[in-house]
């Protein structure tokens, strides 16, 4: 069993460095099969991980194994090792498989791309990244993997480094996560110096209510950078830049995700600064409502999708946040599921339509290409969580918990069911404008249908399993009549908050006729086109410029930044410390030019010079004496 | 002790260098600049081997041999130098060979 895990987490490693050394020696196709390849094994090690959990008893499912002792430094000391527990094991059969199944998909999209064999390198590291973050057995190696998943994401979104856009973004990405991964850092040095180590366990521990918050506080700052909540979120429709398959890996199995798994991870904490976890549950919320209205107005195909994702993670926040933490994995991982099938069709069409992203010069693609509207009419389902779609089990038990967490938490049920609404209005007005009506003239002069080769097979088999996953996903568990994910979760994280059959009840029903409402009008405005799209100018400039969350941080910390380095060059660098270095030079050379009028270049004159300076020397010496 | 006494040792020793340094100060041959110079080492030569019978030490006359053996090497290189100049037709004149000036 720990064998499998160890596998699970080297395999992607191996295919990494193996086509990073082979370089040219492997032909691209060859480079895209080790990665996918090692994809699938990680995910046969996790499984097996996984069976040998199933054959232990519940107090028992928890298995470190470490390779070695990697820092030690006083008393303190870390070891190398991976931890094996139902939580990590779930995450990793998300992270290796739904992981493997998009790398799968590269095979087709990426063919042809000059540097493919990077490409799935780096796929494959960030694939491992992911893994290392969810097996690491202590906060140290979680914090490795975290980073590592930062490094990986720049990389992957930064692909296609001779588009400046794409450089920006990464840079972006990779700042925005660097605020969080530096306040992690903060929250692990307070916790080593109150605790002295950094093993899961000390997470119990009794702390003042100062330390707990502040640890808290510093862990919430990494979780929303990581997963791109609210005040830290702007890297993520930037991050659109990538590949679509790396929208993908980042937006389902890994990278966002994290975040959420790591309050699970560290619950312990989160429940003794309880003001820190409810914060957590109000960015979520705030989150998913601010993502689902930007998303009316996004006109590019994969920026709605990013959008939908925040808001998807923000509900798993409210979940996670709440106490709520099976039902927030349970949402993580049908939204996984459902996730990767809308990037994955979404890059169909792209592909088909000759890279074009935006949605306005789309239509009428539902006659073309029927296939891909199923799958991402079965996405869109799950997304806005119509029964029986996953994501209609796993919403709406998030909004079930939130009623049982008093005053704060009827305001989050109702943030919560407002996002359900929006969720169904932009997912179908994306999915009413792309797929609806009539072939549009840039769709009829440059569509081409994907072929049936091996680029077909690999996209379409993948999108097909994804399909499928998205229709049965979400019967994995349905509260309150079965709850296995929560049974599994339970000696990890035992929920906080169990909701009435009631609340369950009226939290489906609302959210469901919510989200069937948000069906309709997209229906009405952009399937049928009755009803007239209101133009609210300035609202819809205020979201398409996303709440001016860019221009506020331009202006708080870019400007500031900019103008301050500016009148630093001005008032100090140039006048003291460039002059003061310039000064010197001049004045040396003046030096020189005097003592070098010395330098006559008569050989008599030095002789006159040394004979008289003996003479006088003699002279002197001989009146001292 | 026969002979002299050393002061005359020590007058000829002075006239000899005095001869040299004036050589040296005044003439503008390179060549005889260098004769000079010879003639400066020699009187400090004597002035040495004088000083050695004096106080009948014989480090004196070592270090005597010493200082003509690293005339006969800078005579060596002196000559050559000159030997040089005076091929590629370089005018034998130690005050026009000035283009060492800074």
């Amino acid at each position: 069993m720990i064998t499998g895990a160890w596998i699970c987490l080297l395999s992607p490693l191996a295919a990494a460095g193996l086509i990073t050394l082979a370089g040219e020696r492997i032909s691209r196709r060859t480079a895209g099969y080790v990665a996918t390849i090692s994809c699938f094994v990680a995910f046969g090690g996790a499984l097996a991980s996984f069976i040998g959990l199933l054959g232990r008893g519940g107090e028992e499912r928890d298995v470190v194994s470490t390779a070695w002792t990697w820092l030690s430094g006083g008393s303190y000391r870390s070891g190398f090792e991976i931890l094996v527990d139902p939580l990590s094991v779930m995450m990793m059969l998300i992270v290796s498989g739904v992981g493997g199944l998009i790398v799968a998909y590269s095979l087709g999209y990426m063919d042809g791309d000059d540097e493919e064999r990077r490409y799935f390198a780096y796929m494959s590291l960030f694939v491992f990244s992911m893994l290392l973050l969810v097996q690491g057995g202590n906060l140290l190696l979680l914090l490795a993997g975290w980073g590592m998943v930062g490094l990986s994401s720049y990389l992957l979104i930064g692909h296609w480094h001779e588009r400046p856009s794409a450089i920006a973004a990464a840079k972006k990405a990779f700042v925005m996560n660097a605020i969080g991964d530096a306040t992690m850092a903060l929250a692990f040095f307070l916790l080593i110096k109150e605790a002295g180590s950094l093993e899961f366990g000390i997470l119990g521990g009794e702390y003042g209510s100062t330390t707990a918050n502040l640890v808290a506080l510093g862990l919430l700052g990494g979780a929303v950078a990581k997963s791109a909540q609210l005040p830290l979120q702007t890297w993520l429709p930037d991050a659109m830049e990538g590949p679509t398959p790396v929208s993908a890996l980042i937006h389902a199995a890994t990278m966002v995700t994290a975040g959420v798994y790591l309050i699970v991870r560290t619950h312990p904490i989160f429940e003794q600064a309880p003001a820190i976890a409810d914060l957590a549950a109000g960015l979520g919320a705030g989150t998913l409502l601010l993502a689902g209205l930007i998303a009316l107005v996004q006109v590019d195909i994969k920026r709605v999708i990013a959008y939908s994702t925040m808001s998807q993670i923000g509900y798993m926040f409210l979940g996670a946040g709440l106490g709520a933490y099976a039902n927030g994995m349970f949402h993580l991982m049908t939204h996984a599921f459902f996730k990767a099938l809308l990037f994955m069709a979404a890059g169909i069409v792209i592909h088909a339509l000759a890279a074009e992203q935006d949605i306005r010069k789309m239509g009428g693609l539902r006659q073309l290409m029927p296939r891909t509207y199923q799958a991402f009419l079965v996405g869109s389902l799950a997304l806005v969580g119509i029964f029986p779609f996953a994501g209609f089990f796993s919403k709406d038990s998030i909004l079930a918990a939130a009623m049982d967490h008093g005053a704060y938490g009827y305001v989050l049920w109702v943030a919560g069911l407002a996002g359900t609404f929006l969720t169904g209005l932009y997912t179908f007005r994306l999915l009413f404008v792309v797929f609806w009506g009539e072939p549009s003239a840039f769709v009829r002069e440059h569509f081409h249908a994907i072929k049936r080769d091996v680029v077909g097979v690999s996209m379409g088999a993948t999108v097909g399993v994804l399909t499928v996953l998205s229709i049965i996903g979400g019967w994995i568990q349905f509260a309150p009549w079965w709850h296995p994910i929560e049974t599994w979760l339970e000696t990890v994280a035992e929920p906080l908050v169990s909701p009435e059959g009631w609340q369950e009840g009226v939290s489906i029903a609302l959210s469901l006729v919510l989200g069937l409402g948000g069906i309709y009008i997209a229906w009405l405005a952009y399937g049928t086109r009755r009803v007239a799209v209101p133009r609210q100018l300035a609202l819809q400039r205020m979201l398409e410029r996303k709440f001016y969350f860019d221009e506020l941080y331009d202006a708080l910390f870019y400007r500031p930044t900019v103008w301050a380095a500016k009148k630093l060059y001005r008032w100090v660098e140039e006048p003291i410390i460039s002059g003061t270095m310039r000064e010197l030079g001049e004045e040396t050379r003046d030096v020189g030019g005097l003592v070098a009028r010395l330098q006559t270049g008569l050989l008599r004159t030095y002789a006159l010079a040394i004979a008289s300076s003996v003479a006088v020397l003699a002279i002197v010496f001989i009146a001292v004496k | 002790m026969n002979g002299p006494s050393i002061a005359w040792y020590l007058a000829v020793a002075a006239f000899l260098f005095g001869t040299g340094s004036l050589g040296v100060l005044l003439r503008r041959n390179p060549l005889i600049v260098l004769l000079s110079l010879e003639i400066m080492l020699n009187g400090a030569n004597l002035a040495l081997i004088a000083f050695a019978r004096h106080l009948g030490d014989a480090s004196g006359q070592i270090f005597a041999l010493a200082v003509m053996a690293v005339a006969a090497s800078e005579v060596v290189v002196g000559l050559g130098l000159i030997v040089a100049l005076n091929r590629k037709r370089v005018p034998l004149d130690v005050d026009r060979l000035s283009s060492l000036r800074g």
